[in-house]
């Protein structure tokens, strides 16, 4: 050989994985549908038997059902709050290609047919074609995959909601294989050309795909998905089985599936000639709707089937006894409890009852202080209450999640931001009309109006921002930057500046103390002006400016999280208080705990008119405190100046001299207001559905008033009442939503572990739509929730009793139901271009250099759809100094642009950073080789998840 | 129209301007009074003593009375006569700043840093943003503008847009724009459209409601000469773009060019009232205004249509005060006398505060005080006339 063909040579030796690798990245990825599979893949009495098997295996029911009313309670107890047909947690695994756009699937693919070929072994128009499928290392180039054990688990691993609803035993995979085994091959090749059918005149047989295009859905009683729950779905497809071949064979029949004996029963229509079919028809789905009702050509359409008269002249048979007598002609056969078991009737739009709690948060009232408005997040909806007689007079259903209300200075408009959906409500405050919504920034919460009440700032806790929507022209015409989790919005008496908490603290550098700010906005300008920082602080939440406009004061907490949770007991994990932003810049701290008693989760502060009285909501202990203000100010006139910063900020006994009295209210006491009169402060008694009502002269709750609530306490809202409670807690420090305020993270590092010494630190976890990501913790040491909120619970967070069984039993269900937020990045269907191509990305094959990667540094081995992650544990290189462990367990990443920071101990501020900066040897996927914007693209792809 | 005919055409273009016939002509007259910037305040760090941080001056943008300046080490704010700055040690969080855009809804700065990325200052808090942090493409960055909720950046390596309320990052580099090259010099941002000077590869346009790109190149691809004058843009080595009344002004190192959407004009030294071909930015007030920064002064083109210039420069190294010229193309009208007094003509930036100018130099920081300015040219009775001797 010569040295120059070697030279040849070894160039093509080194471009064949470059050229293997493009083609496997371009090659055609579109799904098919289970009807291309079967055109070979159908063989009762050959060796290609496998349609019939799948057709009457569970997986072909995987998307029907979704519809059962079980389906409904496990999507409640994962936090899925919409339908689970809608829900991409759900389809994930129970149909092929949810993730998918429409171009990515062909005409003849639908979701109807659940876990189809392609969910397994991947979109078909690769590899379908005859010559490419009978050579299998061809047709896996091409794209097929034959999937081993761990992919099958993504989906069959046990799942707690699945297990506590349905009690499913175990999974077993290799039984789970036995079960659904399809091997073979080889046989006649089948007849792909058929010949051209010309249709006659008259109803035509449909099929029931046609059928089912209108009858899906809660409104029309998921009619099509309890037909494919139904044997008459797998008539045709069990004369394929074992059983029905060798039913078969005992009467001589050969190939029941093409015996008229058989399939005058087990099929729809059958003795018509070709010409009465249309081209959707599908012999192969057994019995259909069209066996019952008649061929469905002439009444299908919606003018026709709408009217009852004309689609019975258009061949819409009524049933009855004799329309299944001519199948069921056995001599027992009952037809009412036939009947029964098929019945698919269309709801008549009564929905079923539910538990629904109303969970006050935020309230306004009037100037005459006659009527209260009441944003009712567990209701989903804005009540009325008359003050005078204590009552409710209207309740306005809005949105989701109504978290605040503002009225107009006209009090002619109430306006109501529903955090669920991004939206204002606006409504008219005397008919109660609901008379539009306006789009604002993401997780809306509480709002705040100009003087003339035509600018309406809206506090966005999920955007870190401040929408100022122009109500003239009911829209958003610009944000303003605020800091993270914007949450309160508080005007100075002159309505020229507005004050705006965020909940959440200023990235910090690793191990470094919180800082929390206060947004100043210019309410004529529409700019800001200041940011208040206050040290060491976070959640800082109710926010209210003095009279005077001397200064505004601030609910927060100080959370210590750079020392161990073990210090508990010397009460030094979180202290409870208020900040004090004077006008000229200072910035006091003060607590309201007092030792061995503190004031959980200070919420809300109002001040009262004459400027006397501060009262600060306390959610963990179900009291208010009530702060003389002259005296709180004396405090700190006569203190020094490094009293006022070292001493006060973490004095647990300095809150005696200026606080009155802790009032006693309803659970999880939120949102206030005071009377215009200054007489009253009403208190949102968040877990009483109640509205407490305080007598400021006499500083006392004089009367509760009723919002309507159901009296029935269910397990959850039993939970939910303990994870806002900080009676769990030694001396009621905090409570769980303390650390996770609205279910989500507090965005900070703890050490939670029993080494006390500052070991393994972790990045909180939001408790969002979290039960069916197991195991917990970040070591993924913990099977199930019930584990990581018992006893565990006790020795490393809360250091008195853990929980009774009871209690764990409802903490966990209310935490499972925790809904996860709507994801902003992906609308429908469709991807954007960026998102597209970041798609591509996280599901590559091949390096941009066109080598393979290895299966294990792929993105979407250990984050694969629906929860996007394998749910087991990895080493992604990101051990630290402080870690005593690099296996750590693989985060789902649905919203996961919802908690920044990232990684386990929070070290990456934002998602780029994960891969520009701490995966420097491709450990955490093959990275490295991107280019910036194909990680761009990676990232927006990330953010649809 | 390529190959060797333009240059005989040129050549033979030349000889008869060079051999014609001598004759005198009648010296250009103004047709109008230009104004004419001869009070200057000049500042430098020594002058301000240290108010001024930095006197290497890379941006200047001015938000109503308040000047914004980008310099070699920290962001300064000049407000009424005060000086307040921000270094590293107050948060900034890159020491270059070599531009500044205020964000007409919100009122927050964006800062562009050369090698820091950019960072947003918005009421005293910087939110910084790099290659590394975001999505940006290139921590080099020359030049940043807002359009609308987005913040466009020229970088080294390319384009990047950040829409500051979807926190979506676009990069546009060869891959998906006409980019010859992806250093990207300078920016212009208005509501319709982006416009971006590429060193070496001309001028790039976005239209923002169609989200497409239009790319101007200089057409005779030559680098030393302007083959056909006003064929297109002067040269593909553009500093800066300006688009301003639908007008597009582009400097590049050898001399600038205006395009009204049809018609190209270029401009150099020698045919214009420019003190040099070598422009660092040219920003034009109007449509028919065009102030460029060169490396020998400040180049004034006041009136388009009748070929009016101003320009500020020293006439000698070692000149205590800047002069200025009025011209018509490149004949000199009159001399201004001014009080500027800045020691270094390398200028590098220019921005307007109302009637006053201020211009950034590699030392120093100058404002001309517009008392009783005008725009355009200023109709007066006296007319200035001579003869003289001019080759055709």
């Amino acid at each position: 050989m010569s040295r120059r063909l070697a030279i040849v040579l070894f160039s093509v030796v080194l471009a064949l994985p470059m050229i293997d690798g493009r083609r496997a990245q371009s090659a055609d990825r579109i799904y098919m549908g289970e009807s291309i599979c079967r055109q070979c893949h159908h063989d009762a009495i050959g060796k290609r038997n496998q349609f019939n098997l799948w057709r009457t295996s569970k997986h072909a029911n995987a998307y029907a059902a979704l519809a059962m009313p079980e389906a409904k309670e496990i999507a409640e107890l994962s936090g899925i709050d919409v339908n689970p047909f809608d829900s991409k947690v759900c389809l994930g695994c129970h149909t092929t290609a949810p993730e998918t756009e429409a171009w990515e699937r062909d005409s003849r693919f639908y979701f109807e047919d659940g876990i189809q070929c392609e969910a397994c072994h991947g979109p078909g128009s690769g590899y379908m074609e005859l010559d490419v499928m009978m050579d299998r290392e061809k047709a896996m180039m091409a794209g097929l995959k034959m999937p081993g054990e761990e992919f099958c688990m993504v989906c069959h691993k046990e799942k707690g909601s699945h297990t506590a609803v349905l009690r499913v035993k175990e999974f077993n995979y290799k039984d789970a294989l036995r079960e659904i085994a399809h091997a073979g091959k080889g046989g006649d090749l089948p007849q792909m050309e058929k010949p051209a059918v010309k249709l006659e005149s008259g109803p035509k047989y449909t099929g029931a795909m046609v059928c089912g295009k209108c009858h899906q859905g809660s409104m029309m009683g998921h009619q099509y998905s309890l037909w494919r729950n139904s044997r008459h779905a797998r008539a045709f497809a069990v004369l394929g089985t074992e059983k029905g071949l060798k039913i078969a064979r005992d009467q001589g029949i050969d190939n029941p599936q093409k015996a008229s004996q058989c399939l005058k029963c087990h099929s729809t229509g059958y003795g018509n000639p070709p010409g009465r079919f249309l081209k959707s028809f599908d012999i192969a789905q057994g019995v259909q709707c069209e066996s019952c009702h008649g061929p469905g050509s002439e009444y299908s359409p919606e003018a026709v089937m709408t009217d009852p008269i004309a689609s019975h002249e258009a061949g819409l048979l009524k049933v009855n006894r004799e329309t299944c007598l001519k199948c069921h002609n056995e001599e027992n056969f009952d037809f009412p409890k036939r009947v029964k078991r098929i019945a698919h009737p269309k709801p008549k739009g009564d929905r079923v009852s539910q538990i629904e709690y109303k969970t006050p948060f935020n309230l306004a009232i009037t100037k005459d202080g006659e009527r209260l408005f009441i944003a009712c997040e567990g209701s989903d909806s804005v009540i009325v209450v008359n003050t005078d007689i204590h009552r409710v007079v209207a309740e306005i259903k809005i949105e989701n999640l109504p978290h605040a209300v503002v009225l107009s200075p006209d009090e002619t408009r109430v306006y109501a931001a529903n955090r669920g959906t991004d939206t204002i409500s606006v409504i008219d405050a005397n008919t109660y009309e609901v008379l539009t919504t306006i789009a604002v920034g993401d997780e809306p919460h509480e709002m705040a109006l100009n003087n003339v009440g035509d600018i309406l700032y809206v506090a966005n806790a999920a955007s870190y921002d401040v929408s100022i929507v122009d109500l003239k022209q009911n829209r958003e015409v610009k944000r303003l930057s605020a800091a993270r989790g914007t949450w309160g919005i508080a005007p100075s008496p002159d309505g020229k500046r507005l004050f705006v908490s965020n909940n959440l603290s200023h990235y910090v550098k690793f191990r470094e103390p919180s800082k929390s700010e206060v947004t100043v906005i210019d309410a004529d300008r529409g700019v800001v002006t200041d940011r208040i920082m206050i040290p060491s602080a976070n959640l800082v939440q109710g926010v209210a400016v003095a009279p005077d406009d001397e200064f505004a004061l601030v609910t927060l907490i100080r959370t210590k999280n750079l020392v161990p949770m073990t210090r508990v007991m010397q009460g030094w994990v979180i202290t409870n208080g208020i900040g004090v932003l004077w006008k000229d810049g200072r910035v006091d701290q003060l607590l309201l705990d007092e030792v061995n008693n503190f004031f959980a989760d200070p919420t809300d502060v109002v001040i009262t008119p004459d400027g006397k009285y501060a009262y600060v909501s306390a959610g963990g202990i179900d009291k208010v405190a009530v702060i003389d203000l002259d005296k709180m100010k004396a405090l700190l006139a006569r203190s020094t100046d490094k009293e006022r910063e070292a001493i006060l900020p973490n004095h647990l006994t300095a809150s005696m001299e200026f606080t009155l009295k802790r009032i006693a209210v309803g659970r999880s006491p939120r949102g206030m207001t005071v009377s215009p009169d200054g007489r009253f402060v009403y208190v949102a008694d968040g877990l009483d559905d109640t509205i407490s009502v305080i007598d400021v002269a006499k500083q006392e709750r004089t009367s509760v008033i009723d919002l309507g609530g159901p009296k029935e306490i269910t397990l959850t809202r039993k939970g939910e009442r303990i994870f806002h409670s900080a009676e769990v807690t030694y001396g009621r420090q905090f409570s769980c939503h303390s650390c996770h305020p609205d279910g989500g993270i507090d965005g900070i590092t703890y050490d939670i572990e029993p080494d006390g010494v500052g070991l393994d630190p972790v990045d909180n976890r939001t408790l969002r739509g979290i039960l069916d990501t197991a195991p917990f913790k970040w070591t993924g040491k913990n099977p199930s929730l019930s584990r990581q909120c018992g006893p565990r619970l006790a020795v490393f967070f809360t250091r008195i009793d853990p929980f009774t069984p009871d209690q764990v039993k409802a903490l966990d269900r209310y935490i499972c139901t925790i809904p996860r937020s709507p994801n902003r990045y992906r609308v429908g269907d469709e991807l954007t271009p960026a998102q597209r191509r970041g798609k591509e990305m996280f599901e590559r094959t091949h390096s941009n250099a066109g080598r393979e990667i290895p299966i294990g540094n792929r993105c979407n081995t250990c984050h694969p759809a629906p929860y996007f992650t394998n749910r087991e544990v990895a080493d992604v290189g990101t051990k630290s100094w402080l870690d005593q462990e690099g296996i750590l367990d693989v985060p789902h990443l649905n919203n996961i642009y919802e908690t920044p920071p990232f990684l386990h101990d929070g070290r990456a501020e934002t998602l780029e950073e994960i891969w520009t900066r701490f995966n420097p040897n491709d450990e955490h996927g093959l990275t490295n080789d991107m280019t910036k914007d194909q990680l761009n693209d990676l990232v927006e792809y990330l953010k649809t998840l | 129209m390529k190959g060797i005919f333009p240059i005989v055409l040129a050549v033979s273009c030349f000889c008869f301007t060079a051999f014609g016939e001598e004759k005198a002509v009648e010296k250009p007259i103004l047709a109008g009074e230009p104004y004419v910037y001869t009070e200057w305040e000049a500042f430098t760090t020594e002058s301000t003593h240290g108010g001024l941080i930095n006197d290497h001056i890379f941006g200047l943008t001015a938000d109503g009375n308040r000047l914004w300046i980008g310099t070699e080490n920290g962001l300064v704010l000049y407000e009424n006569g005060k000086w307040k700055h921000w270094t590293e040690e107050d948060g900034l969080p890159w020491r270059v700043v070599s531009s500044i855009a205020v964000s007409p809804k919100t009122g927050d700065v964006w800062v562009g840093m050369f090698g820091g990325g950019i960072a947003r200052f918005s009421a005293g808090r910087f939110d910084h943003f790099h290659q590394l942090n975001s999505g940006l493409v290139n921590d080099v960055v020359y030049s940043l503008d807002v359009e609308g909720d987005n913040i466009w950046v020229a970088t080294t390596a390319g384009v990047s847009s950040y829409n500051t309320i979807t926190g979506e990052w676009e990069i546009y580099t060869e891959k998906n724009a006409p980019m010859e090259e992806i250093w990207c010099y300078s920016l212009d941002a208005t509501k319709d459209k982006v416009h971006v000077a590429v060193w070496g590869g001309g001028i790039l346009e976005w239209d923002v409601k169609d989200r497409t790109w239009t790319d101007h190149h200089d057409p005779d691809g030559e680098m030393e000469i302007d083959l056909y004058r006003d064929d297109g843009l002067i040269h593909i080595i553009t500093t800066s773009a300006s688009y301003v009344d639908n007008i597009l002004w582009a400097s590049t190192y050898f001399g600038l060019s205006r395009y009204d959407g049809r018609h190209w004009r270029g401009y150099m030294d020698h045919d214009s009232g420019l003190a040099s071909s070598f422009i660092n930015l040219a920003k034009g007030r109007s449509g028919t205004c065009c102030y460029n920064a060169t490396d020998y002064g400040l180049a004034v083109l006041v009136d388009f249509e009748t070929d009016t210039w101003v320009t500020y420069l020293r006439e000698t190294e070692d000149a205590k005060t800047w002069t200025a010229e009025v011209k018509i193309g490149n004949e000199l009208i009159r001399k201004v006398p001014t009080q500027l007094s800045l020691p270094n003509h390398f200028i590098i930036c220019v921005e307007f505060m109302g009637d006053d100018v201020w211009i950034g130099t590699g030392h120093g920081l100058a404002r001309g005080i517009g008392t009783g300015y005008w725009p355009g040219l200023k109709k007066s009775e006296k007319t200035v006339s001579a003869k003289t001797t001019k080759s055709e």
